[in-house]
């Protein structure tokens, strides 16, 4: 089975993990109007290509954002939320 | 309060047995299943031990590792990486800033850690845990771990001091290797509502291999 | 007769050990090594099983589990594939799929009216007139099939294991052989995987009368057997290739689960049969096949036979006929041009006569069709595929040896994601693009020469050690030199057919050309229509055939028709295997041990097992259930909740935190005050309800159900990342147990017990408070979740045990007794308290179950707030009421899950019903349309059976409670 990067526990096998949905970022509530939140909540790109995921691995309770390429399964990298840049 | 005596987490997995039983911090713990020879033929082939009975103690947060310094606790330097202090108690750093101290049977450590003052600093927490603590041991203890994990624990792949957290049998559970009394053996650490499906997991397949179940006193003396 | 012959260099058997076994009632001997094929082959033995659809003979075909001509039962397992599994002593054999025996088999006028089952047939007749489906059904499966189940299988135990290497080579054959030595050699932890008996690939077999290969065994299997670097499984098959290279491997014993750094596929490849009219007798088989019979068995695979080859393969397999002593009386050579080689000049030196530009047309049956007894031999013209009988002659034979072809062995090359080509010069499907990590060698690469093969398993290690890091030259290996390995199209037309393409299902070539007619003429439905590669060897020997002549129909060149998805797994794997030890991980309370002692009957929520009633003797559970229930009401009752998710949050933000965390307001939340907790999803969908405490001004608890548990802990963790907002979020669901004491004495029962006072003043409803019971400290909540007073007590699991024993005790003078699930779901109901996920579902919005009073939209955000603004814009479409039916209720008792109706429109449905002896009513929750809330309205229920029930709508709860019941 698939093998996922933890950035915190490093490679496992895909059942250590939870697939937390597309990573969004949320617009602002206050200056969205009702379509465009709508969009936001139940839209998603179901379009095969580069896509930023949320991911959770189980045992450590480690949040994470994994840029995975959903036609090909290569997963680009990982990361901790916040620390995209990080060397 | 008064000193009542705690049953293991694994209790139900040994309710239809009669094994030798003592009492360690406050626990009521299994001393030895059977004879002699028996417990030391399954340490050395694959003996499962409940050491659930040593203390821990256990604390998180963003000045964890500081205030374990403090506490003159020296820390591992890194996430997911493990120490023993010079009294024998592990310190088990899981992932960046939780911490898991456990004492050696008589170690009072953690009884210490537990009254020390935490109000100096925030960013603290200490963390309520049951644990289910087992040591596995023997030169057949391979054969069970790649039976309940898929992960590679051999020593070329699992550093002396990593500690992984990762699933055993589909739980949960927090792995490192560790040499004791000049053997090699493996701890394992999971949540104590599974310890009875962890037990009784283990316990089949190190039977299924020639080994079994060994008691406190084959590893420690007490 | 025997058809044993002398010793071979290398065989498989092992003389010393006779074993005996039976097959059809009749008995035999074997060598210890022998498979039940080569056993009962040497022994003479021809008809070995009856095909699938038309039951006709069947005797070898590859020898190798690329067909299942040869299936056998034992009385215990089913599916005993002939080639492969070795004969134990004692066995009794039956052939599979006959009536009355193989010899004379009931079923076998079925062959004869094949005219009359076309594929597909069952798609056209059969099925109307519809009644008598069942009919045809019933005769259709008892003549077709392979095998019957038997219920009684034992169950044995087959372990599932990882393990871990740096390459793993599938297949050691030679170019196997030499990747695996190539890897070692530098280092690298190898696995070598081969799913024969013994390693060595075609070395084992294929000779050509030469005593080359056999030495070149030799010594790679020596070098390969004492280092320490390769671990060799053999009697071992992968079964499939799994993302990032994991591989399980089968034996006998169970599943070895590789994960490597590299993987090399070397699995060579499987032998195609040319195709003419009758190539399925008995003693008509593939040349590999009595090249293994004749070098692992030292059997003879037939007295006097010819060789019918569309490539250079079969010279090979003449020469080891020759040399086990078989007269070959001819060599049938499609080819135009033949051979041009050794090969050739050494077969013809051997005095066999050799015919170019010439086919089999038909072989001839012995009596019964159970055995070949000749070969009509004509011109064969390869450019129009047509055979001319008008200048054929006739040779007696006992048997045919056939060759034409090769299909790669490539499914886990697939599986991987490999892009194939048709290479033209081999006429053969190759890799063109492996994907990272996977690499190959051998034929299955298209090298065929044992040279090239060597070679090519030498460029294949070397390229997984740059791959690793480790550096080796590049290697070139030798170009395919000489005539194709496979034939483009061995396939000889007949007006009379029955020339077969896929021995399994019994396909034969007009097959193809209806269903292309029919309009099944792309590959994958090719293959369904005609179920071409559809049976146990799942194409392997008549894929390619198929493939070629599919092109043939359509005029398109084979790589326009492409191939069939390859799935796993490779041969047929028992489910037992792939069961292995199953876990059932369960997670217990730790009163777990009482309650089975107090006859607890459990239920499984998620992980945890939970008391659901406690069985008495002589009473129904129903009976049980309403008297747990009373005892609450009457009296006092005690749950073990220990399964609900606790958390703690801590810090000055924790309260901002849960602020924006669930829908209501919590900054203002006193010390040692609880609140209903109401969580929302970002769409204002009702996601989890629990509880709040305060516990300090920076230390929050929070109780959730014990399904969502996991969930709504991760959720929050994710929240806690994205807000960054600084506080200590600590699941302590297992290191808390659970106590809830209920009904009017609890107050009683549990004072006897605790440090601080139950007074209302001192512990009001609603009220948390650090105290100690029973001498252990404990978090103590006055709730009314089942009844108006109620006490929960969380309590560190360690002492849980002894906190219920003592109010076990202290209770037992009010008659306190232990309710379950059941019953607590019950009493809720009663109580008139929703379950969310019962009561509500993936859509339900809090207006819609009147939890207006939870949100506190004035808050700047909250999950799911946004949401609701445009929710709260529109009419509410249904709401959540509490109902009774009418008193003495005695009709048709409606369930969960009944609609509620307005004439035939549906306005709602039955969440929650229950008969009550509280209250002496039938009692519940629906969703009713917005007009029909108030008190004393009146709607209508659609039962099961379609009549209508009327229920009242009331105000909860729907029990008389007694002052602090």
């Amino acid at each position: 089975m698939k093998l996922l990067h933890c950035p915190m526990n490093g490679t496992r096998p895909i059942s250590e993990f939870v697939f937390g949905g597309e990573f969004r970022d949320m617009p602002d509530p206050e200056a969205s109007t009702d379509k465009e939140w709508a969009a936001y909540v139940h839209n998603r790109n179901g379009a095969p290509g580069l896509k930023k995921e949320w991911w959770y691995h189980g045992p450590s309770g480690t949040w994470f954002i994994a840029e995975r390429n959903t036609l090909t399964e290569e997963v680009l990298r990982t990361y901790l939320f916040g620390q995209e840049t990080a060397a | 309060m008064q000193m009542i005596s705690k049953p293991t987490p694994i209790a139900y997995a040994l309710k239809d047995i009669s094994p030798k039983m003592g009492l360690l911090n406050g626990m009521d713990v299994v001393m030895s299943f059977g004879d002699d020879v028996t417990e030391s033929k399954n340490r050395q082939l694959l003996g499962i031990c409940d050491v659930s009975c040593l203390s821990r103690f256990a604390i998180k947060g963003p000045s964890a590792a500081q205030w374990l310094e403090l506490n003159k606790i020296k820390i591992p330097p890194t996430a997911n990486s493990w120490n023993q202090q010079k009294s024998g108690a592990l310190v088990l750093r899981l992932g960046n800033s939780e911490f898991l101290i456990e004492d050696q049977p008589e170690g009072k450590l953690c009884a210490a850690l537990n009254v020390a003052d935490r109000k100096a600093l925030t960013g603290l927490y200490k963390v309520e845990r049951s644990d289910v603590a087992l040591l596995l041991s023997g030169s057949q203890v391979l054969s069970l771990l790649s039976e309940l994990c898929t992960l590679d624990l051999r020593e070329k792949a699992l550093g002396e001091n990593a500690l992984v957290m990762t699933q055993v049998a589909g739980i949960s559970a927090t792995i490192i290797r560790q040499s004791l009394n000049n053997e090699p053996v493996y701890r394992l650490w999971c949540d104590g509502t599974y310890g009875a499906f962890m037990w009784d997991t283990m316990l089949e397949i190190a039977v299924e291999h020639g080994g079994g179940a060994v008691g406190l006193s084959s590893h420690y003396k007490l | 007769m025997s058809n044993r012959i002398g010793k071979k260099p290398g065989e498989w058997i092992n003389r010393e050990a006779t074993l005996k076994f039976s097959y059809e009632g009749k008995d035999f001997t074997a060598y210890e090594g022998d498979t039940i094929s080569s056993a009962l082959w040497a022994a003479g033995e021809r008809v070995l099983g009856r095909s699938f659809k038309y039951h006709r003979p069947r005797g070898v075909l590859s020898s190798a589990n690329h067909d299942v001509n040869v299936m056998m039962t034992d009385g215990i397992d089913t599916n005993m594939r002939g080639d492969v599994v070795a004969v134990r002593d004692g066995m009794k054999l039956e052939a599979v799929n006959t009536v009355g025996g193989v010899k004379a088999d009931r079923n076998r006028f079925v062959d004869s009216i094949s005219p009359l089952l076309p594929v597909g047939f069952y798609y056209k007749a059969f099925h109307t007139p519809r009644r008598f489906f069942p009919f045809w059904e019933k005769m259709i499966r008892k003549a077709a099939g392979l095998g019957i189940v038997n219920f009684n299988f034992p169950r044995v135990l087959k372990r599932k294991t990882t393990t871990h290497c740096d390459l793993l080579v599938i297949g050691a054959g030679p170019a196997g052989l030499t990747a695996a030595l190539v890897g070692a050699d530098a280092g690298l932890e190898v696995t070598l995987v081969d799913e024969n008996q013994y390693a060595g690939g075609s070395l084992t077999y294929d000779r050509a009368g030469a005593s080359e290969a056999a030495s070149k065994l030799s010594e790679l299997i020596g070098r390969v057997k004492t280092h320490q670097g390769i671990s060799l499984h053999t009697a071992s098959y992968a079964a499939g290739y799994y993302t990032d290279h994991l591989i399980p491997i089968v034996g006998e014993n169970g599943i070895t689960k590789v994960r490597a750094k590299a993987v090399i596929v070397a699995t060579g490849v499987f032998e195609q049969p040319p195709v003419f009219r009758y190539n399925d007798l008995p003693g008509v088989m593939l040349g590999s096949s009595a090249q293994r019979l004749i070098h692992r068995y030292a059997v003879k695979p037939f007295h006097t036979g010819i060789v019918v080859t569309a490539n250079h393969h079969g010279y090979r397999v003449a020469l080891d006929l020759l040399q086990a002593g078989v007269k070959v009386s001819a060599l049938i050579d499609m080819r135009e041009l033949g051979e041009v080689s050794v090969l050739e000049e050494d077969v013809v030196r051997k005095g066999v006569v050799v015919h170019k530009g010439c086919c089999v047309y038909e072989a001839l049956p012995s009596k019964g069709q159970m055995g070949v007894a000749g070969a009509v031999i004509c011109t064969y013209d390869e450019a129009t595929n047509q055979a001319n009988p008008s200048n054929s002659f006739t040779l007696e034979c006992d048997g045919i040896a056939m060759s034409a072809g090769w299909a790669p062995a490539a499914a886990l090359l697939y599986q991987a994601g490999t892009q194939m080509r048709y290479d033209d010069t081999t006429q053969q499907f190759v890799p063109a693009k492996l994907p990272q990590g996977v690499f190959t060698a051998g034929k299955v690469n298209g090298a065929f020469a044992l040279e090239q093969r060597l070679q090519d398993g030498e460029r294949a290690g070397n390229e997984v050690l740059r791959y690793l890091g480790k550096s080796a030259p590049e290697v070139n290996v030798e170009r395919h030199a000489g005539s194709s390995p496979s034939h483009p199209y061995p396939i000889v037309p007949h007006p009379k057919a029955k020339n077969f393409v896929d021995f399994d299902e019994d396909i034969q070539v007009k097959d193809f050309v209806n269903a292309a007619k029919e309009g099944f003429d792309n590959i994958e439905l090719m293959k369904r229509f005609t179920t071409v590669g559809m049976g146990p060897s799942q194409g392997k020997h008549s894929n390619m055939n198929a493939i070629r002549i599919l092109g043939k129909i359509r005029g398109l060149p084979v790589e326009k028709i492409g191939t069939t998805t390859a799935r796993p797994f490779f041969h047929p794997t028992p489910i037992g295997h792939l069961a292995g030890r199953g876990f059932h991980p369960h997670r217990l309370t730790p009163m777990h041990g009482w309650h089975e002692e107090a006859g607890a009957e459990f239920t499984e929520v998620g992980a945890w097992l939970r008391a659901a009633y406690y069985h008495k003797p002589d009473i129904s559970k129903q009976e049980v259930i309403q008297e747990e229930a009373l005892s609450v009401r009457q009296s006092v009752g005690i749950i073990d909740g220990g399964s609900l998710g606790k958390f703690e949050v801590h810090c000055a933000e924790a309260a901002e935190y849960l602020e924006r965390f669930y829908a209501g307001k919590f900054a203002s939340q006193a010390v040692g005050e609880t609140r209903y907790a109401l969580m929302l999803d970002e769409s204002g969908v009702v996601v989890d309800d629990g509880v709040v405490a305060r516990l300090a001004q920076d230390v929050f608890y929070i109780t959730v159900s014990t399904s969502n548990a996991a969930a709504v802990y991760r959720e929050m963790q994710r929240w806690l990342q994205i807000w960054k907002l600084q506080i200590g979020l600590i699941n302590v669901t297992g290191a808390y147990g659970l106590i809830n004491v209920a009904g009017p004495n609890a107050r009683a029962v549990v004072g006897k017990l605790a440090k601080h006072s139950l007074a209302d003043s001192d512990l009001p409803k609603g009220g948390i408070r650090e105290t100690e019971i029973a001498g252990i400290a404990v978090r103590l909540v006055r709730v009314g979740f089942v009844s108006n007073l109620a006490y929960e007590i969380h309590v560190p699991a360690g002492s849980a045990v002894h906190v219920w024993n003592a109010l076990m005790d202290a209770g037992a003078n009010f008659g306190i007794r232990p309710f379950g699930t059941d019953a607590q779901r019950l009493l809720r109901l009663e109580m008139g308290n929703h379950l969310v996920g019962h009561d509500t579902d993936g859509l339900t919005n809090p207006y819609e179950i009147g939890a207006e009073w939870a949100i506190s939209m004035d808050k700047p955000f909250f999950v799911g707030q946004r949401s609701l603004k445009i929710i709260a814009k529109r009419p509410v479409k249904k709401r959540l009421v509490h109902f009774m039916l009418e008193e003495g209720f005695s009709g048709e008792m409606p369930f969960e899950c009944n609609l509620v109706m307005i004439q035939d429109e549906i306005k709602g449905r039955v969440t929650s019903i229950s008969f009550t002896r509280s209250a002496n009513r039938v009692i519940g929750f629906a969703y009713v349309d917005p007009k029909d809330v108030d008190p004393g309205s009146k709607f209508q229920i659609r039962t099961d059976s379609g009549a209508i029930v009327v229920a009242t709508v009331v105000k909860a709860p729907f029990v008389k409670l007694e002052r602090g019941a």
